[in-house]
């Protein structure tokens, strides 16, 4: 590697009760992990050295997550076995590594790569069929936009770019689930939720959104969607 | 024994509430023996964040934990969302890491760690549906027993437990739940348990006491009811080095007060302030060794993963071996982007050389000094012996080295206090903010800031001043008038405390039975988390005053004649009474005491009474 160090990609998940975690205490608790696992990690250079780590995108509170990713920079090489291994070892287990992978230094970030993201958001209520929450969800993907008010501001989505894929609803035992694909990147990510109550909203259904959990994050590529490791 | 899983319960409750990390347990180092036969519930009666750091918790969750067949469990005050959303589902406070109803448990443990947290106690107990006074209770509860600093004074909240233990509980924990092992396999009522438990050195049951009133209503004492001790002594661990301090904690996933490694270095203090309730309660000093201090801070960090260590104790600069301590750490920690912190720092040279040792080459974040008062006269009377020569020393030195941010802590309403000392205050930061900027490079100097924060000084049980009267609040508003006319007007950052709340503490610091009323009815008119400024409201306490007829003026701002008796005799810390006589007189003479830690013994009574003596990681204190 160029500056000597070696760049570790982690996949781990959100799971259980962890999924009660914000994403800066999901952070906060990974970085101790990784001090608890003794894995060489490199440390910033500067005013107030921290640990030099990166993270996927956010996960709201009460949202799981089943491929989540960080990467640590590592100034002594080790195989990624041997350091996922430690890790798993070092990490409470609602939030266990899955894998690691060393990437090369060039490769883009992770806030940059991971643009597709894939959710399953379970619904209950008395109106909470298969078919009636896809008749609401198609009648609002219909209009294109979804205007929302967040914090006081007006917030456009453009649901052409926002979805890449359409969305499914099936039955499940205690209502129905839906799959989304939801687009990231700087213009803003369309938080399912914030799609699912409108429509839900806008049909009067008697429903609500019980679970959120995002099965997949991952990278658009030419031939589609991949992994990031 | 039954065990009711709640969770099923709680987690629909979660996506309503502010920060539901508070409620979900699972933490790096959380303990799990949901078998156990024997099952304790350890409860700081305020939110996670504020509770989760508490040292003495961390300490009696490992050694409960280490006993066979026992299981030491967490609860904390939900916040007001969390627990009106409970009561309307009908969900009682539960513990973390099995989300039992904590009613189910055999003991339930509640530290009381400051006055004003004690409707919060009541709010624990209601929530739990734990009936509030021990002698409400019946076989079916759960022991309810108080721990913690506010204990040198039960009598205030001793109707709501049914035993408190007086001192540390490293070894009077294991003892307690062995006695109550035995009663229970013996099949004893709940009587003949706490009268056992009576037993056991350091716990006091306040069924077993009566208050003595004169014909007027005037307080007489407290005396035993058949076979309890007519004075019950605190407990004290004699060897520090002895017991490990829990080096694999719990690490929390949110961020909480004092997130970081806390390792106690030192138990006690003998500096001899005279206003300091956890200067007299806490003695002798006991320092743990330079050798056990690196082993146990090495394994916690590895244990815990966290970024930064900190020193804990009353008086870290006077550990007889600080800075070997510092050195070693420093070279341990060289390169691991981790910190270490001192809490406070002594005023004088070696205070800031041992923070240019932890600070070397990080961050310079400020530095924290207490002179307390004003004049070198007022300085002792209360017998704190640091000179005005010793704070611009060290302001200098610290400003030289580099520091820019200073904060300086202060007292009204001490003892013998005029204005002239209270102006004394402003004219001091004057000469601090001068020799600050004298020391600073020109270029620099728009970076200096000085902090001031005074507080008003609350007569505590148990030290010199407990006879004292405490000044009643429109005259520390007056005072805290003339404190702001005496500051420099730029370049100062004055914070005070409420003048309301320092009454009331003085109120419940020196208060008797009667006083138990008076926080009920507070607690009924709505009051709890009253150390929360936004949730602290007087009217509710002066309604409380007024409805159970206490009258708080007699208690907090009336001077005790010597030989009356005290709400807190038959409690005894070991200093003895004589002991405090004589510093009371010494401090109105003007005269101060030295450190026994340092120089000679100054006859405090506290090594004879207790069989203990200082000990010293070091060969002696310099």
């Amino acid at each position: 590697m160029a500056n000597g160090e070696f760049r570790l990609r982690v996949r781990y998940g959100k799971t259980d009760r962890l999924r009660w975690l914000s994403h800066l205490e999901v952070i906060h608790t990974l970085e101790r992990s990784l001090r608890r696992a003794e894995l060489p990690y490199a440390i910033t250079q500067g005013f107030s050295p921290h640990m030099k780590v990166a993270f996927g995108p956010a996960l709201p509170v009460g949202t799981a997550g089943l491929e989540e990713y960080l990467e640590v920079w590592l100034t002594r090489y080790t195989t990624a076995e041997e350091a996922l291994a430690r890790l798993v070892a070092a990490t409470p287990a609602g939030l266990a590594p899955q894998a690691a992978v060393f990437v090369g230094d060039r490769d883009s970030s992770l806030g940059a790569a991971l643009t597709i993201a894939q959710y399953q958001v379970g619904i209950v209520g008395k109106e909470a069929s298969a078919a009636q929450v896809q008749a609401a969800l198609d009648s609002v993907i219909a209009e294109q936009t979804l205007e929302v008010v967040h914090k006081g501001k007006n917030k456009v989505y453009d649901l052409a770019r926002c979805l890449p894929e359409e969305a499914r609803v099936s039955d499940t035992e205690s209502g129905s689930v839906i799959a989304l694909t939801v687009r990231m990147g700087p213009e803003g990510s369309l938080r399912p939720e914030v799609l699912i109550r409108a429509a839900l909203a806008a049909a009067s259904l008697d429903a609500s959104v019980a679970t959120t959990t995002r099965i997949a994050t991952l990278v658009e590529t030419e031939g589609g969607w991949a992994r990031p490791m | 024994m039954t065990r009711t899983d709640l969770w099923n319960r709680v987690e629909p409750l979660l996506a309503g509430v502010e920060r539901p990390a508070r409620y979900i347990d699972r933490e790096w180092g959380a303990s799990h023996c949901e078998d156990a036969g024997y099952a304790v519930a350890l409860i700081y009666p305020d939110t996670y964040e504020i509770g989760q750091a508490n040292q003495a918790i961390a300490i009696l969750y490992n050694a409960l934990n280490a006993l066979d067949d026992t299981a030491a469990e967490r609860a904390y005050l939900p916040w007001v969302d969390m627990s009106s959303a409970m009561r309307e589902a009908g969900v009682p406070l539960f513990s973390l890491e099995s989300c039992r109803p904590v009613r189910e448990f055999d003991l339930v443990g509640i530290t009381v760690p400051y006055e004003l947290t004690l409707t919060n106690v009541l709010e624990t107990l209601d929530l739990a549906q734990i009936p509030l006074r021990a002698a409400d209770r019946s076989d079916a509860d759960p022991l309810v027993i108080g721990g913690g600093p506010c204990v040198y004074n039960p009598e205030p909240f001793a109707p709501f437990f049914d035993a408190i233990l007086i001192g540390e509980g490293e070894e009077a924990v294991t003892e307690i739940v062995a006695a109550h092992r035995r009663a229970k396999e013996a099949g004893l009522s709940r009587v003949e348990t706490l009268e056992a438990l009576s037993r056991v050195p350091g716990v006091y049951v306040p069924s077993l006491y009566r208050v003595l009133s004169a014909e007027d209503g005037s307080f007489l004492g407290v005396e035993p009811i058949g076979s309890a001790p007519a004075r019950v002594a605190k407990r004290v661990v004699a060897d520090l080095d002895a017991m490990r301090p829990p080096v694999a904690g719990i690490v929390p996933f949110m961020d909480v007060v004092h997130d970081r490694f806390g390792i106690e270095v030192l138990r006690g203090c003998t500096r001899g302030c005279r206003f300091c309730q956890a200067g007299m309660v806490y003695r002798p000093v006991r320092e743990r060794t330079a050798d056990t201090i690196v082993r146990d801070v090495m394994a916690g960090l590895a244990c815990s993963g966290y970024d930064e260590v900190s020193l804990t104790s009353l008086s870290t600069t006077d550990h007889s071996q600080l800075e070997e301590v510092l050195r070693r750490l420093g070279k341990r920690l060289e390169g691991s982007g981790v910190s270490v912190s001192l809490p406070s720092l002594r005023v004088d040279a070696f205070g800031v050389e041992m923070a240019r040792l932890v600070s070397a080459g990080g961050k310079k974040s400020g530095l924290t000094f207490a002179p307390e008062a004003g004049t070198q006269r007022m300085r002792d009377v209360i017998n704190k012996n640091v000179t005005e020569e010793d704070l611009l020393g060290s302001v200098q030195r610290a400003f030289e080295a580099g520091w820019r941010r200073v904060k300086l802590y202060f007292m009204i309403g001490l003892p013998t206090e005029t204005d002239e000392d209270i102006a004394g205050i402003g004219r001091l930061v004057s000469r601090v903010l001068h020799t600050a900027r004298e020391a600073t490079p020109p270029s620099a100097r728009g970076s200096i800031r000085v902090a001031v924060s005074v507080s008003t000084f609350v007569p505590k049980a148990q030290t010199p001043f407990q006879w004292d009267a405490q000044i009643p609040y429109d005259e520390v508003r007056r005072r805290q008038g003339v404190l702001r006319e005496s500051m420099p007007r730029k370049g100062v950052d004055l914070h005070w405390h409420d003048a309301e709340v320092s009454f009331l503490e003085g109120v419940v610091a020196r208060g008797g039975r009667e006083v138990a009323d008076v926080i009920e009815a507070a607690w009924r008119s709505g009051a709890v988390f009253d150390a929360w400024t936004e949730q602290f409201r007087l009217q509710r306490w002066l309604d409380a005053f007024e409805s159970t007829g206490v009258d708080p003026a007699t208690i907090a701002n009336r001077e005790r004649s010597e030989d009356e008796p005290l709400p807190w005799d038959h409690i005894s810390a070991a200093v003895s009474p004589r002991y405090l006589r004589s510093e009371r007189a010494r401090a109105l003479a003007g005269t101060t005491t030295t450190d026994c830690s340092f120089d000679g013994c100054t006859g405090c009574d506290v090594c004879g009474e207790l069989g203990v003596d200082i000990v010293l990681g070091g060969a002696s204190r310099g």
